[in-house]
C-alpha cells in the first residue's frame, strides 16, 4: 500500500508538471501577450508597449521564459501576475476559499440529491415515479449550465428578490455584520450558484446511480442473495446499494473536473470571485503566470480527487485488488 | 437482431426517444423545405427586429431581424452535425484506449491512464479555451476535431473500468481457460459487454457536446457568424432576455429536447442490447 | 419592472427577530451619508496613476490622485480659462513657452504631509521615465522641463508654443507622493505594493481591495476643495455587461457608466433607476488596410483603390446599422470625431448611403460577377475579405454582421473573424488584416485624430497616408488661435472622410444607469467618474447602505 501510494504520488507530480508545461507552451504560442491584451486604449504608442514587454521579460525567447518559470516553480513560486501586479500566489490565495466553498456546496447538492433520486428510482423501476424522476433529471441535465443559472437568477434573484444576483458577500454591510449575520449573508449568496452547479451534477449522479443499481440487481450474486431467501429490502440495501457505489466512486473522481468546468461558467454568471472566473479573465488577458498557476492548482486538486477515488475504489471493490 | 429491435420497440420511452431524435433529424435535413426564409437574411433592421412569434415568423425574429424559425432549423443542422461527429470521434478513440488499457494492463495501462489523468486534470471548458485561443475561425470541422479529441477521456475510463470488472468475472476466466487469445477475447466477449456502457456514454456524450458547444458560445467562441448554431442563438438571446425572451428560450428548449431524445434513445438501446438482460 | 424585494436574509432575520444580529443600527444621518456602489465590467489593475493601464483603474485612481487642473465640462482643450483648478490654485503664462503654477496651500497627502512643488517635479520625472513605461509618456514629451521655484511654485517650460500646451501640462500628470515613492527604483514602480494600497491627495481615501470583488474608498471629510458629497464609494466587479446590468436592476449596484444598448429599456423601466445620457468621445470604425497584410511593403490588392473603399462605404446603410446596434438614440459617426470634441461642428461632411451609386462605381472599376457565383470578381480575384472583430464587444460583433449582410447584397463576401482582445490588438499592431473593427475614444483632445489617421500615428493600423491631411493636422496642432485650429481640423477631417480609409459606423451612445436617490449627478464625456465626488444623497432619500458608518 505504501509503495502504491509512493508510485501514485510520483505520477501525480508528473501529471502536474505536464499540465504546467502544456499550459505554458500553448499560452505562449497563442497570439497576444499580457501587455497588448491589457492595453485598452489604441492611443498607447508602440515604443511604450515594447518597453512594458521588456519590463516583464516578455521579449525573451520562450525557452528562456520557460526555464525561468520552472526555476521559480521549483522554489514553490508561481510567478508574478501581470494584471494584478503581485505574486500569483497572493492573488490566488484570496480566491481559493470562494471556489472551494462553491465546489463543496455543489458537491453536497450533487451527491446528496443525486444519489437519493437515483436510489428511489432504482427501488421502484419502471414505475410512474421512476418515469417522472427520469424525465425531470433528464430535463435538468439537458439544460446548459449557464442557462440554468441565468434562469434561476432571473426568477429568484431579479423576479422574486429572494437571493442576491452576484458576488460572495454583501459588499457594503458584510464588514459590519455579526458572526451569525456573516454566515447568513454567505449562505444567501452561495445558494443560487451552488444550486445551479449542483443540480446538473445531481442529474448525472441520479442517472448513474439508477443504472448502476439496476445493473447490480440483475447480477448473479444478487440473484444468489435473493435465492438464499434474503428479503428484498436487505438485498436492495446491503448488496445492490453497496455494489452500485462502484461506478459512483468512479464518478466522484470524474466529477471534480466537471465541477471545475462548471465553476468556470457559473462563476462568470454570478460574478463569483473564485478561481474559475479569475482563470478565464486571465486567459483573455493573457496573464500567463495566472493561467498556468491556476491550471497547476486545479490539476493538483483533480489529481488528488482521482487518487482518492482510486483508493475508495479499492476499498469498495475487492475484485480490483488482485488485478493491480 | 430482430429480437433486440423488438425489445427496443417494446419500451415506451425508447419509442419516444426515437421519435424525438427522428423528428429532429428530419427537420434538420428538410430545413430548406420547411421554411422559405434564409437563416442569415436580415429582413428589416428598422421595423423587423425582435418581433414576437407570429404566423409569418413562428419563432419571431432576432436582434438583427432574422427569422428565428429558420435559424433554429438550420442551427439544428450545425449543432447536430458537430455533436454527432464529435461523439463518433471521441467514442472511437475512448473505446480503443479503454480496451487497450484494460486488456493489456501493466505498463501500458499505467501510461495510458496517467495520460488520461493529466488531460482530465485540466477542466474541460478551460482546456478548450486554451486550445481554441490558438485557432482563429475554427469552423465546424475544426470544432468537431477539437471537441472530439478532448472528449474521449471519460469514455476510455468507463470502458477500462468495465473491462477490469469483466476480467475478474467468471465467464472471462472460463473463456481464457478455453484458450481464447486476447484479440478474440476483446472482440467476441468484451466488446458486446462493453457496448452497453459505451452506448450510455455516447448518448450522454451527444448531449454533453451540444451543451459544451453552447457554453463555448456563451464565452464567445464557436462557429463564425452569421452561421447559426443553437449555442450562438442563445448567446445572442441572452442579451435580449427581457426584450425578447423567446430568442434564448427556443434554442434552449431545442437543446433540452435533443439531449432528452438522445438519452432516451440510448437507454432504450442499452436495455435492448445488453447481453446481461438476455 | 418592480422594485426588488428585500433579500431572503432580511426576511429570515425579521422572522427570527434577530435583526440586530443581521444588520447593525444605522449610525449615519443627515447630509454626507451617501454610499455609491459602482459596478464595472472589469477589475482595476493598479491604483498608482503612472502605471495604471485599464480604464477602471484610471477612473478609481482619479478619485485618489488629483491633477494640477482638469479640463472643464465643455472639454475645451485649448482655452486655459475653461480649466478647473485642482492642486494648482492658479497659473500664469510668464511667456508663450512658460507656465507657472501655484499650488493650493491646503493641499495635503492623506498621511498629513503637504503637497509640494517637489512632488510635481517627481511626478513628471516618473511619467517621463522610459523604465516606468507609462501609457501617458508620449503625451508629455512636448514638455521641455518641469522645475520647482519654491515649495508651492512649479514652472513648466515648452520648446515652442502650441494650442494645447496647457492641456498637455495638466491633463496627463496625476501628482504622486515623492516622500513615499521617491526612493523606489523606477523599474519596480509597476509592481510596487503602493499600487494596491495607495495614499493619495484627492477627495477619497483608499480603504480596502477585495480581489475579484470590490475596491472601497471613503471620503476625506477635510478635503481642501470641499467636502465630497458621497461618504463612500464601492467599486464592484461584475465580469461582463449582462451581469453588471443585472446587479444594477437588482439594486445591488447604484451606478453603471455604460449600459449596453439592449438593456437601456429595462433600466429605464425600473422605477429605482434613472438613465443619464452624457457626451461620448468614442466612435467605432471599420478600418481598411491599405497595405498588403502579408507583405507590408506592398499596397493592399483591393483596398489601395480609393474608389473601391468609397463604394464599400456608400454601400453600408449606417442609419439602419446604428439603429439596429445602438438603438433609437444612436448617432452615425461622420468621421473620426464626435460631438463631444470642441472642434465638432455640423458642417462635417459624410459619405452618403447610396447603394446604386456604390454598385455603379464597382462596375466602373471592373468588378463584375463573371462566374455567376454571387460574388463580384475582377481578373480572377473575388471581392472577398476578412473583417477582424474583438469578441469582447457585443455591439461591434453585431454591427459586423450587418455590414456583412449589406455588402453581400452587392456581391461582396465578408468573412467575420472574431478574436480574443489580445489577439485582435496584436493583429492590428502587426497590420495583419483586411478590415479591422476598432473603437476609439476616452481623450477629449483632437490631437488623438493624429494618432490614428496620420502617417506616423501609432494607432494607424490601416497605414492610411495622405500628405495633405498630415500637413493640415500639423497646422491645426501648431495653431495659436482657436479659430485657425478649428478651420484646419475641419479641412483635415473632411479630407480624411473623402479618402474613406475606414467606414465610420457610430458614435458610441454613452448612457449611464444611476439610482434615483442620487442628486447632482453629472458624467463627463472623457472621464465619466471625474465628477462622481460631487454626487450626493439627500437625507430623506437615504437607503440602508447610506446609513452605515465606517467602523475604522
Amino acid at each position: 500500500m505504501v509503495r502504491y501510494l509512493a508510485v501514485r504520488s510520483v505520477q501525480a507530480a508528473a501529471i502536474v508538471f505536464l499540465v504546467a508545461t502544456l499550459t505554458f507552451v500553448l499560452l505562449h504560442l497563442a497570439p497576444g501577450d499580457p501587455v497588448i491584451a491589457s492595453t485598452e486604449s489604441t492611443l498607447v504608442r508602440r515604443e511604450v508597449i515594447e518597453q512594458q514587454r521588456r519590463n516583464f521579460g516578455l521579449d525573451r525567447p520562450i525557452h528562456v521564459q520557460y526555464l525561468r518559470y520552472l526555476r521559480n516553480l521549483s522554489r514553490g513560486d508561481l510567478g508574478y501576475s501581470f494584471r494584478e501586479r503581485r505574486s500569483v500566489w497572493h492573488a490566488v490565495r484570496e480566491r481559493i476559499p470562494n471556489t472551494l466553498l462553491l465546489a463543496t456546496a455543489a458537491l453536497l447538492v450533487m451527491f446528496g440529491l443525486g444519489m437519493l433520486i437515483g436510489a428511489v428510482q432504482a427501488a421502484v423501476p419502471r414505475s410512474r415515479a421512476d418515469d417522472a424522476l427520469s424525465i425531470l433529471t433528464l430535463a435538468v441535465y439537458s439544460m446548459p449550465v449557464f442557462w440554468l443559472g441565468l434562469m434561476l437568477m432571473l426568477v429568484f434573484g431579479l423576479g422574486l428578490g429572494w437571493f442576491p444576483v452576484g458576488g460572495a458577500v454583501d459588499q457594503v454591510l458584510y464588514p459590519h455584520m455579526s458572526l451569525l449575520g456573516k454566515v447568513g449573508d454567505r449562505a444567501v449568496h452561495l445558494f443560487l450558484p451552488a444550486l445551479t452547479l449542483g443540480l446538473v451534477g445531481a442529474a448525472v449522479t441520479a442517472r448513474y446511480q439508477r443504472a448502476a443499481m439496476l445493473d447490480v440487481i440483475r447480477q448473479d450474486f444478487v440473484r444468489t442473495a435473493r435465492a438464499k431467501g434474503l428479503s428484498e429490502r436487505t438485498v436492495f440495501l446491503k448488496h445492490a446499494l453497496r455494489n452500485a457505489l462502484l461506478p459512483i466512486v468512479t464518478l466522484f473522481g470524474l466529477t471534480f473536473p466537471l465541477l471545475l468546468s462548471g465553476a468556470v461558467l457559473i462563476e462568470s454568471v454570478f460574478a463569483w470571485p473564485g478561481m474559475g472566473k479569475f482563470a478565464v479573465d486571465a486567459l483573455h488577458g493573457r496573464d500567463y503566470n495566472v493561467v498556468t498557476g491556476t491550471a497547476i492548482i486545479a490539476a493538483a486538486m483533480v489529481v488528488l480527487g482521482n487518487l482518492l477515488a482510486d483508493l475508495l475504489y479499492r476499498v469498495v471493490d475487492p475484485r480490483t485488488r488482485e488485478s493491480s | 437482431m430482430t429480437e433486440a429491435l423488438r425489445r427496443f420497440l417494446a419500451q415506451r420511452r425508447a419509442r419516444l426517444g426515437l421519435a424525438l431524435v427522428g423528428v429532429l433529424c428530419v427537420m434538420a435535413l428538410a430545413a430548406p423545405w420547411l421554411t422559405s426564409h434564409d437563416p442569415t437574411a436580415q429582413l428589416d433592421l428598422v421595423h423587423g427586429r425582435l418581433l414576437p412569434p407570429s404566423a409569418a415568423h413562428p419563432f419571431g425574429t432576432d436582434d438583427l431581424s432574422r427569422d428565428l424559425f429558420s435559424r433554429v432549423l438550420y442551427g439544428a443542422r450545425i449543432s447536430l452535425t458537430i455533436a454527432v461527429f464529435s461523439v463518433l470521434v471521441s467514442v472511437g478513440i475512448g473505446t480503443a484506449v479503454g480496451l487497450m488499457a484494460g486488456l493489456a494492463g501493466g505498463v501500458v495501462d499505467t501510461l495510458l491512464m496517467r495520460s488520461v489523468d493529466a488531460a482530465l486534470a485540466i477542466p474541460r471548458v478551460f482546456l478548450l479555451l486554451v486550445v481554441l485561443a490558438l485557432w482563429e475561425n475554427v469552423g465546424v470541422a475544426g470544432l468537431i476535431a477539437i471537441l472530439g479529441l478532448t472528449s474521449w477521456l471519460d469514455a476510455s475510463r468507463i470502458v477500462r473500468a468495465e473491462v477490469l470488472s469483466l476480467k475478474a468475472r467468471a465467464f472471462m476466466a472460463a473463456a481464457r481457460a478455453l484458450g481464447f487469445g486476447s484479440h478474440r477475447l476483446a472482440l467476441r466477449h468484451l466488446l458486446p459487454n462493453v457496448a452497453a456502457p459505451v452506448i450510455v456514454a455516447a448518448t450522454l456524450g451527444i448531449g454533453q457536446i451540444v451543451l459544451v458547444e453552447a457554453g463555448l458560445s456563451y464565452l464567445g467562441i464557436g462557429v463564425p457568424p452569421p452561421t447559426p448554431s443553437w449555442g450562438s442563438i442563445i448567446a445572442d438571446g441572452q442579451r435580449q432576455l427581457a426584450a425578447a425572451p423567446w430568442m434564448a428560450t427556443i434554442p434552449g428548449v431545442a437543446i433540452a429536447v435533443t439531449v432528452v431524445g438522445f438519452s432516451l434513445l440510448g437507454d432504450g438501446l442499452r436495455d435492448a442490447l445488453d447481453p446481461r438482460t438476455r | 419592472m418592480k422594485r426588488p424585494n428585500p433579500h431572503l436574509l432580511a426576511s429570515v432575520c425579521a422572522v427570527v427577530g434577530i435583526s440586530a444580529a443581521c444588520a447593525p443600527e444605522p449610525t449615519c444621518t443627515g447630509d454626507w451619508c451617501g454610499t455609491a456602489v459602482v459596478v464595472a465590467f472589469t477589475e482595476a489593475d493598479a491604483l498608482l496613476p503612472p502605471v495604471v493601464r485599464n480604464d477602471v483603474g484610471q477612473s478609481i485612481a482619479d478619485l485618489l490622485f488629483l491633477k494640477l487642473a482638469d479640463v472643464g465640462p465643455e472639454l475645451n482643450t485649448v482655452d486655459p480659462s475653461t480649466f478647473v483648478p485642482e492642486l494648482a490654485e492658479s497659473w500664469t503664462f510668464e511667456d508663450d513657452r512658460t507656465i507657472t503654477f501655484t499650488l493650493h496651500p491646503e493641499a495635503r497627502w492623506q498621511d498629513g504631509t503637504p503637497v509640494t512643488a517637489d512632488d510635481v517635479v517627481f511626478t513628471y520625472e516618473v511619467y517621463r521615465d522610459s523604465l516606468v513605461a507609462s501609457n501617458a509618456r508620449p503625451r508629455i514629451l512636448h514638455i521641455e522641463s518641469v522645475t520647482a521655484r519654491d515649495s508651492r511654485t512649479v514652472v513648466f517650460r515648452f520648446p515652442k508654443p502650441y494650442a494645447e500646451q496647457f492641456f498637455d501640462a495638466v491633463n496627463h500628470l496625476r501628482i504622486i507622493p515623492r516622500h513615499l515613492l521617491g526612493t523606489v527604483p523606477r523599474a519596480d514602480l509597476v509592481a510596487h505594493p503602493f499600487g494596491r494600497n495607495p495614499v493619495g491627495n484627492g477627495p477619497f481615501r483608499f480603504v480596502q481591495w477585495r480581489a475579484g470583488e470590490s475596491i472601497e474608498l471613503v471620503a476625506d471629510s477635510t478635503f481642501f476643495l470641499g467636502r465630497p458629497g458621497l461618504r463612500r464609494i464601492i467599486w464592484r466587479v461584475a465580469g461582463d455587461p449582462s451581469t453588471a446590468v443585472t446587479q444594477l436592476l437588482a439594486g445591488e449596484a447604484d451606478a453603471l457608466n455604460y449600459i449596453p444598448p439592449d438593456a437601456v429599456e429595462r433600466v429605464a423601466e425600473s422605477e429605482h433607476l434613472q438613465v443619464v445620457d452624457y457626451p461620448s468621445t468614442y466612435y467605432s470604425y471599420v478600418a481598411f488596410n491599405l497595405r498588403d497584410p502579408d507583405d507590408h511593403s506592398r499596397p493592399h490588392p483591393l483596398f489601395r483603390d480609393r474608389s473601391l473603399r468609397r463604394a464599400l462605404s456608400m454601400a453600408v446603410n449606417r442609419e439602419q446599422l446604428v439603429q439596429a446596434v445602438d438603438g433609437e438614440t444612436g448617432i452615425v459617426a461622420r468621421g473620426p470625431v464626435t460631438p463631444a470634441f470642441w472642434i465638432w461642428d455640423e458642417e462635417y461632411e459624410l459619405l452618403p448611403f447610396d447603394s446604386a451609386q456604390a454598385r455603379r462605381q464597382l462596375t466602373q472599376v471592373g468588378w463584375q460577377d463573371a462566374d455567376g457565383d454571387g460574388v463580384l470578381d475582377r481578373g480572377g480575384r473575388r471581392l472577398a475579405f476578412d473583417l477582424l472583430v474583438p469578441i469582447t464587444s457585443a455591439s461591434r460583433r453585431r454591427a459586423a454582421q450587418v455590414i456583412q449582410e449589406q455588402l453581400k447584397r452587392l456581391g461582396v463576401e465578408v468573412s467575420i473573424n472574431e478574436l480574443d482582445f489580445g489577439a485582435f490588438r496584436e493583429r492590428g499592431e502587426a497590420h495583419r488584416f483586411d478590415m479591422f473593427f476598432g473603437s476609439y475614444g476616452g481623450d477629449p483632445s483632437p490631437a488623438t485624430i493624429a494618432e490614428v489617421w496620420t502617417g506616423d500615428g501609432s494607432g494607424n493600423y490601416g497605414s492610411y497616408v495622405n500628405q495633405t491631411v498630415d500637413r493640415l493636422v500639423r497646422d491645426a496642432l501648431d495653431a495659436r488661435d482657436v479659430a485657425t485650429a478649428r478651420a484646419k481640423w475641419r479641412q483635415a477631417v473632411n479630407l480624411i472622410v473623402q479618402d474613406a480609409p475606414a467606414i465610420w459606423t457610430s458614435v458610441v451612445a454613452m448612457r449611464a444607469g444611476v439610482h434615483q436617490r442620487f442628486e447632482n449627478v453629472s458624467l463627463r464625456g472623457d472621464n465619466w467618474a471625474a465628477t462622481l465626488w460631487e454626487w450626493r444623497v439627500p437625507p430623506d432619500r437615504q437607503i440602508d447602505r447610506d446609513r452605515f458608518t465606517i467602523t475604522n
